[in-house]
């Protein structure tokens, strides 16, 4: 298939507090193109998580349009993003957002038990994608038991779940040293190639973005000229 | 989903028990409090059986209002013998049965009257485990199971009246209504006991027929001075009252109780989403939509109020046990029937959903955005 996975037309994403508006996003326009590697980079403040937060149907912008794979989500309701979210987009954050009382095949499984599957079925599927990441031998271990590198792992296998057109990272080595924020880009750029899903990388890091195809480098809410 | 929501209660075990106990103490109180209530309700309904609908009881006339302080404080008045023989005269009247009652042990009645006469109470086919009927010239009594049982009393024993000891020479079966609580005296023997001379507490009539009752009875309460006739349905009616307010006084310290398990459960849930809000972010970030979240919520909220019940069911029963045996004497007065403990699990369930309505509003509307990068 081919296109573009995201258009966005005049985005603007303003936040008011007691009174005060701040803008993160001004009135941005972005296309990226299906099986893209593309990394968005830029200050902190400059508005990359809320640029991060839109595409993934985290949130909606105040005002313009989203289009992911065609559908425009500026008016969607919280359900019907988080169905968008559970089919299209898989999710590698920083600090790896996984549930603590949980080993790491029930992690990855999770998923794919709230759109309905069985314990048995999303299990299996998980313990395949953890064979993928090279974590085999410690599956069964929650999230305190395994190291940053190793937890960021079962979260890139949690991200590839629902077989999503697209990968967010937002900043996916922050949290880990350089040896094995390496190994973890080394993961996701091997993904990029085998799979051809668009991949997504949000970074202040300039050398990470270096090893992407594009980078779109964002100031004040836009993206620079 | 399940194996989710037992790993969310297991994941705090203190809290978790914590809450349970709230919810175990509510329901063992429903369920213990409620077994006396079923009891007296099945005690009355059996009286009602066994004794006949076209019996007028006499008594003087009394206000409900004068029935104040502790219980032995007032005194009813007496019939006296003028006005027995008043009543036993007026036509219809095919026998006329004065009682000499007495209240003892809190529960328990004494009642002198003519032993040839307890066909009216529908007492004369009573079986006995052990003795036999006294004749009205024996200064002896047949008593109920459950007095005998609460006195650890055998036949041939004696209780003691009034400084007087009266013989025991039957004890009824176990299972004979009202009659496991009563100690049956020859009236005679009443009169000497409590040094009256032809007077009684109660007069019971037998009419020569069943139509005459409602007759009787109007002229005993209207042209008769002091004096207040029922039949057996008013006496029920006002027994039956009595037993509603039981019931309402049980169920109110059982709701009271159930408030106190509520808020428990408010506070534990309410709490156990606020520290959650970040997996509950992750699982919205990851797509759960708001129904699994309140699927999940409400599953530990069910898990957890069905396992208390439960054990709150188990607890009851022992409680009763002890309730039987040690305060009511060895009897079967307090009951849990399947109704009281089905109803009693349907009601912690259904008072944990409620409860949980609240915390899982908040679950539902996290914001995962703010939830991850608060995390």
């Amino acid at each position: 298939m081919k296109g573009n996975i995201f258009e966005l037309k005049n985005v603007w994403k303003t936040y008011c507090n007691k009174g005060v508006e701040t803008h993160a996003l001004r009135g941005l326009n972005l296309t990226i193109k299906r099986g893209a590697y593309v990394a968005i980079i830029g200050p902190s403040g400059s508005g990359k998580s809320t640029l991060m937060h839109v595409m993934g149907c985290l949130d909606t912008p105040t005002k313009g349009t989203v289009l992911v794979d065609g559908k425009d989500i500026s008016s969607l309701k919280d359900d019907e993003l988080a169905k968008i979210r559970r089919e299209k987009i898989g999710f590698v954050f920083q600090a790896y957002n996984l549930i603590p009382g949980l080993s790491a095949i029930e992690n990855v499984a999770m998923p794919m038990r709230f759109s309905g599957h069985g314990k048995k079925e999303s299990q299996e599927k998980a313990i395949s994608l953890l064979k993928k990441v090279g974590l085999e031998n410690r599956m069964h271990h929650k999230p305190s038991e395994l190291s940053g590198g190793e937890q960021q792992r079962v979260a890139i296998a949690r991200s590839l779940l629902n077989d999503p057109e697209v990968i967010l990272a937002d900043e996916p080595t922050g949290n880990l040293d350089s040896k094995t924020g390496r190994e973890i880009m080394d993961l996701i750029e091997d993904l990029h190639k085998r799979t051809k899903k668009t991949v997504i990388i949000v970074t202040h890091d300039t050398k990470l973005a270096d090893r992407t195809c594009n980078q779109i480098r964002m100031i004040d809410g836009d993206i620079a000229k | 989903m399940l194996d989710l929501a037992i790993k969310n209660l297991l994941e705090n075990r203190v809290r978790t028990i914590l809450t349970a106990l709230g919810i175990i103490i509510a329901i063992t109180a429903i369920v213990s409090l409620g077994s006396i209530s079923t009891g007296l309700n099945e005690l009355v309904t059996s009286s009602t059986a066994t004794i006949g609908s076209d019996v007028i009881f006499v008594m003087k006339e009394f206000d409900f209002s004068e029935m104040s302080g502790p219980p032995g404080s007032f005194e009813i008045e007496l019939l006296s013998a003028e006005e027995i023989e008043d009543i036993t005269a007026i036509s219809g009247v095919e026998r006329a049965v004065p009682i000499i009652a007495d209240q003892f042990g809190g529960l328990f009645e004494l009642d002198g009257l003519d032993l040839d006469s307890v066909d009216l109470f529908g007492a004369e086919d009573l079986s006995f485990e052990e003795g036999g009927w006294p004749d009205n010239e024996d200064k002896a009594a047949a008593i109920g199971y459950l007095v005998a049982r609460s006195r650890g009393v055998v036949v041939g024993d004696y209780l003691t009246f009034e400084e007087e000891e009266v013989e025991v020479m039957g004890i009824f079966e176990e299972g004979s209504g009202s009659y496991d609580l009563v100690v049956l005296i020859p009236y005679e023997y009443a009169e000497e006991i409590y040094d009256m001379e032809g007077e009684a507490m109660q007069l019971i009539l037998k009419p020569d027929d069943i139509s005459y009752v409602q007759e009787i009875k109007d002229i005993i309460n209207n042209d008769m001075d002091g004096l207040s006739a029922m039949t057996m349905e008013d006496a029920l009616a006002q027994m039956e009252e009595m037993t509603g307010t039981l019931n309402i006084m049980t169920f109110g310290i059982g709701f009271v109780a159930s408030l106190v398990a509520a808020i428990g459960i408010i506070i534990t849930m309410y709490t156990s989403v606020l520290e959650r809000r970040r997996q509950l972010g992750i699982m919205k970030a990851v797509g759960a939509l708001k129904k699994t979240i309140l699927k999940q919520i409400l599953e530990e909220g069910i898990i957890l109020s069905v396992v208390s019940s439960v054990i709150a069911i188990l607890l009851s029963f022992f409680f009763v046990d002890i309730l039987n045996n040690v305060l009511l004497g060895g009897s079967n007065l307090a009951l849990i029937t399947p109704e009281l403990a089905i109803g009693a699990v349907a009601y912690g369930v259904i008072l944990t959903i409620i409860s949980s309505i609240y915390p899982a509003w908040i679950a539902i509307n996290t914001d995962p955005i703010k939830a991850i990068r608060d995390g």
